[in-house]
């Protein structure tokens, strides 16, 4: 299986209205999980702007799938899932 | 600040001076007595230092060190003879009640860019001047004494000050730290010493800067002595050189069509750059086909301002406005960027690295920034720089130009 990627936008709105808590999410994730996600931060991957989204902050999974007011728990569940569903 | 040319070509041609100073105070003491003053006066394109260390230390003396400077660089800038201004000085100072006299030292060094340098001291170490780590002779070199002041005797030299070159000038904490508690320094770290010093630190750091050398001096003069500081350490070093650039881009321009000109002004002559902001960022990625990196480690120790990037080949990538707002405080209320977080911290230290700081600004706003769940005022770009681009030029004596897309 290929790893699961995570990109989460820093952009200032996304940062401001909680991307700054998802900085050190890596450490938040079970042991067995951490060689199946690769995670990275993005300068911005201007969601912000567009009005049909959901809202900031955003963070995008394997390169298509955008989550909307992502939060670590919302986050560790989607990737729980990508991770669970291909085993 | 200037309008930068047409495309913010840079004009690195023109000689940058830059002044710096370093200072450790007197243990105990709640003041130090010494002061070093700087004054550019830009239509004479004339720089001028004075370095005054006061009699005794704490309050008292930083009372007559800071007249002294102040007064000395006020004559200098007014072409008052030394003579007459050294007369008006020490008639002004005022008596200590304990040693029944008014003194404070001085070093003075007026220079003109193209012409050559004087330098005018009593009662200070002698200045160094260095051509890489060679030491230079003064053209001339006299003595004047006062009527009034028959045993302070002024030292006046007129120097050939050139690019490359460097001039050191301290007070006597720095050459005679050690003295009295070091057996083998029985007369302290002495001139000698600091010249031995500077120029084993140039011949491993050929461009060391100014703000640099004269830290590294103050703080191995502190160093020397045991057990703290035992008089006020001052060093202040005057270097001449081609400017160093640094262009900070931040913010989309106001127009979609203008953004590859906008990143092509990543790529013209600047010796670093930071791109602040993630659109400005993404500009970048997109116009010039370079990459982005941002790396976990970057993500975990980012302390309170999201994360650095690197941009491959070419310098950093930062948020914009929170981080230029912090950027912001720090040059305004001059706190040291090593207690900042990394974004802020990343971009303070390449603005003191660097003596001519051009920002390409884009004017677009960005709406999301107005979005009222937003927990925090975000202010303007613009204004967020224009107040740097002041403190960088009131507080740190940088050049600054300011470009707008």
């Amino acid at each position: 299986m290929e790893s699961v990627k995570i990109e989460i936008c820093c952009g200032t709105a996304c940062y401001l209205l909680g991307a700054a808590n998802m900085m050190n999410i890596e450490d938040q994730l079970p042991a067995e999980w951490r060689d199946k996600v690769d995670i990275e931060a993005k300068t911005c991957l201007e969601l912000c702007e567009r009005d049909n989204l959901g809202g900031a902050p955003y963070v995008r999974i394997n390169g298509t799938e955008i989550m909307s007011q992502a939060t670590p728990e919302k986050l560790l569940t989607r990737i729980g899932e990508l991770i669970e569903g291909a085993a | 600040m200037a309008d930068l040319p047409l495309n913010g070509q840079n004009t690195a041609s023109d000689l940058f001076i830059e002044m710096e100073a370093a200072q450790f105070t007197k243990s105990g003491q709640a003041a130090c007595g010494d002061d070093v003053r700087f004054l550019t006066v830009e239509k004479e394109n004339r720089h001028l230092v004075a370095l005054s260390d006061g009699l005794g230390s704490g309050v008292k003396a930083n009372v007559l060190a800071t007249m002294t400077t102040a007064m000395a660089i006020e004559f200098l800038k007014s072409n008052i003879p030394t003579l007459e201004a050294v007369e008006i000085i020490m008639d002004s100072l005022p008596v200590c009640e304990v040693r029944k006299i008014g003194y404070a030292t001085f070093s003075l060094f007026d220079f003109r860019l193209g012409g050559k340098a004087r330098i005018s001291e009593m009662g200070n170490p002698g200045y160094i001047h260095l051509r890489g780590t060679e030491e230079i002779s003064p053209l001339k070199d006299g003595q004047i004494v006062s009527e009034h002041w028959p045993d302070r005797e002024v030292r006046e030299c007129e120097v050939d000050f050139r690019a490359g070159d460097r001039i050191i000038m301290c007070s006597d904490g720095v050459t005679q730290s050690g003295l009295g508690v070091r057996k083998d320094m029985k007369f302290g770290w002495r001139r000698s010493g600091v010249l031995a010093f500077a120029r084993e630190r140039i011949a491993r750091e050929p461009d060391i800067s100014a703000r640099d050398l004269s830290h590294a001096i103050a703080r191995e003069a502190l160093n020397i002595t045991p057990g703290g500081c035992k008089d006020d350490i001052s060093c202040a070093v005057v270097y001449l050189r081609h400017p160093r650039v640094m262009r900070v881009l931040t913010g989309p321009p106001y127009y979609k069509e203008h953004d590859a000109e906008y990143a092509r002004q990543a790529l013209l002559g600047a010796d670093h750059v930071v791109a602040c902001g993630g659109t400005t960022a993404n500009i970048l990625e997109r116009e010039l086909g370079v990459k982005i990196k941002v790396r976990l480690a970057d993500m975990k120790a980012s302390g309170g301002l999201p994360p650095i990037g690197t941009i491959e080949g070419i310098g950093i990538a930062t948020e914009g406005i929170l981080t230029l707002g912090r950027v912001l405080s720090a040059l305004e209320q001059m706190r040291p960027p090593e207690a900042e977080p990394a974004a802020a911290r990343a971009i303070l230290e390449r603005m003191m690295r660097h003596d001519r700081i051009e920002f390409i600004i884009g004017t677009k706003v960005n709406e999301s920034h107005q979005d009222p769940n937003i927990p925090q005022d975000l202010e303007l770009r613009r204004s967020v720089v224009k107040r740097i681009a002041a403190a960088l030029e009131k507080n740190y004596r940088k050049k600054v130009a300011l470009n707008y897309y």
